[in-house]
């Protein structure tokens, strides 16, 4: 009997055994398997179980990058770049976290932090002065600064580029011909001394013309009503119709000249953009 | 009886190492979801959370579960799921003394004045600090049920010289006096006052640029409908547009008077909510925390 007993004691001992020595799937597998069918939440978690458990530096960079890929993936740019932020305190070697680095900016440029953008690419070369420029990276600066309407600055840096790319910047270049940016305080001014001007300085001759009507008969009602010997319509109705409306208008040309401006650098920077990314490519 | 006690020793063998796995699995998978939450990734930590079966965790585990689920809900201002999962904990809990504090707060801080007061009057407290941390919350509470009796008897217990909630008790103090000196305005005097001058009713809720906004608009259309009747009569369109305009713009202004008093009354006490709340949890961060 107690023979039969020790058997089954070496058959349960032996079963934990080989349980525990058979190598279980490597956390990053899975996470990546999960990251491949799409489920970003899920392979986030399994990322961070790997840099949870803690490790060689090597070990955990891929991890780290999965991480970010996945925020990516789920348009959270701002947190990726929180998240790499604190990867930074990590030893990872001068070379993985140049990559680090890298990921950074990609991500500070797509959740629209384009100031972040530039400081992160301006410090890279004190950070890592052996590393080679990456076109990438330069094209994300010029993008940066399009975003930013700095676009003389964006010229020399796009010249750079080109000049890396060994790209014709003659035929090319984007910035020969800038946008032309309206004043909002001359579309002001011009509405305040002329009605409906401002509009027109906009481009917007519709609301120019009813700009004028609706002030003309302000001041048309507040004339006829004056000489009518109605003072108190004069000045309640038709002055302060008159008023108002002119008022309005002056307010109006700028936001117009501020929309038109809008409209003008994003269509110069979509142009841009499509450049230097053929310049990358 | 050799062999009797060898099958018992299986048997508790067989049954200790499940168990023994079970809880080293929860420790670690807790660790991990504390570990995410310290980090600010809620998401990711409440998808850790929720992978736990309830049904298969022991009491203390469920405590260290529900106390980890309230926090995280704490975090992301889901204060109801915070409350019910924080004050779910048992007493026998480590995290039960935290548990009670912060749900009490997220109680108060939803307006459920009566089930906070009912949960803080058995908020554990071990230690003179504790003790005086209780009565801040408690006074909190009748502050904001605008008890003042029951809050100059907690007060008693204010030492006004603890580090960490000195300043909030002097401001409680400061509240209190705002609070009662806080000057009655009756809607129908409002109401009046604004039918004798346009605005003034308004001015005496409390809301003085509106009652001029107000005064203007209505002045104006009352001097265009007199000069309507002045010139053309009674039956002229003048007079009867300017006219219509006029009562509109008058009677309206009344109405909005007696309805300024309560905006004014409730401003005043949600600007005092928000202080007497924001005072209840600076100390409850500060010595808590965790």
């Amino acid at each position: 009997m107690t023979t039969k007993f020790c058997l089954i004691c070496t058959f349960l001992c032996g079963i934990c055994l080989i349980g525990k020595s058979q190598t279980p799937q490597p956390a990053i597998i899975t996470a990546d398997s999960l990251f491949a069918s799409g489920q970003f939440l899920a392979a986030r978690v399994a990322y961070e179980r790997v840099l949870f458990a803690g490790g060689e530096p090597a070990g955990l960079f891929p991890a780290a990058v999965g991480k970010a890929r996945c925020l990516k993936q789920q348009g959270l740019y701002a947190p990726a770049v929180s998240f790499l932020n604190g990867q930074m305190q990590t030893n990872y070697p001068d070379s993985l976290l140049y990559l680090l680095r890298h990921e950074q900016i990609m991500c500070a440029y797509l959740a629209g932090q384009f100031e972040n953008t530039l400081s992160l690419t301006d410090r890279l070369p004190y950070l890592h002065p052996d590393a080679l420029p990456s076109p990438l990276l330069m094209a994300v600066r010029v993008l940066a600064l399009n975003e930013l309407q700095r676009w003389p600055e964006a010229d020399t840096a796009y010249h750079e580029l080109a000049m890396y790319a060994r790209a014709d910047t003659a035929r090319l270049n984007p910035y020969r011909k800038l946008p032309r940016l309206k004043s909002e305080k001359k579309a002001q001014w011009l509405s305040t001394f002329m009605p409906g001007a401002g509009q027109l300085y906009a481009g917007k001759p519709g609301e120019a013309a009813l700009s004028v009507l609706v002030q003309s008969a302000g001041l048309y009602f507040g004339v006829t009503s004056f000489l009518g010997g109605y003072y108190l319509s004069a000045w309640g109705v038709g002055a302060g119709l008159f008023g108002s409306f002119h008022a309005g208008g002056v307010r109006r040309a700028e936001v117009l000249v501020r929309q038109l401006n809008q409209k003008r650098a994003a269509a110069f920077n979509a142009q841009a953009r499509q450049q230097v990314l053929d310049l990358v490519k | 009886m050799i062999e009797f006690r060898h099958w018992l020793l299986l048997t508790f063998w067989l049954l200790a190492v499940p168990a023994c796995c079970q809880t080293a699995t929860f420790s670690r998978e807790w660790q991990f979801a504390r570990y995410l939450a310290d980090k600010d990734a809620t998401d990711e930590a409440t998808f850790v959370l929720q992978q736990f079966d309830k049904q298969t965790l022991t009491a203390p585990q469920r405590d260290s579960l529900a106390y980890l689920t309230g926090w995280l809900a704490y975090g992301a201002k889901s204060l109801d799921e915070a409350s019910l999962h924080l004050l779910s904990v048992s007493p026998t809990s480590p995290f039960y003394l935290n548990s009670q504090y912060f749900g009490a707060y997220c109680l108060a801080f939803q307006h459920r004045q009566d089930s906070a007061r009912a949960v803080m009057q058995h908020l554990p407290a071990p230690d003179s600090t504790l003790r005086e941390l209780r009565a801040l919350q408690q006074a909190g509470v009748a502050l904001l049920q605008r008890r003042y009796a029951w809050y100059d008897t907690l007060r008693q217990q204010f030492s006004y010289s603890s580090y960490v909630m000195s300043a909030e008790e002097t401001r409680f103090d400061a509240y209190r006096q705002g609070l009662a000196a806080q000057k009655r305005r009756s809607p129908a005097v409002a109401g009046l006052l604004s039918a004798v001058v346009p605005g003034l009713g308004k001015v005496y809720a409390g809301k003085a640029k509106q009652g001029i906004a107000a005064f203007l608009p209505v002045l104006t259309l009352g001097l265009l409908t007199w000069e309507g009747y002045r010139k053309d009569g009674p039956t002229s369109l003048r007079f009867l547009g300017f006219g219509s305009l006029f009562t509109v713009f008058y009677i309206g202004n009344i109405w909005g008077s007696t309805l300024a008093v309560k905006v004014r009354r409730d401003e005043f006490n949600r600007g005092y909510d928000n202080k007497i709340l924001f005072d209840m949890h600076i100390p409850l961060r500060n010595l808590l925390n965790r």
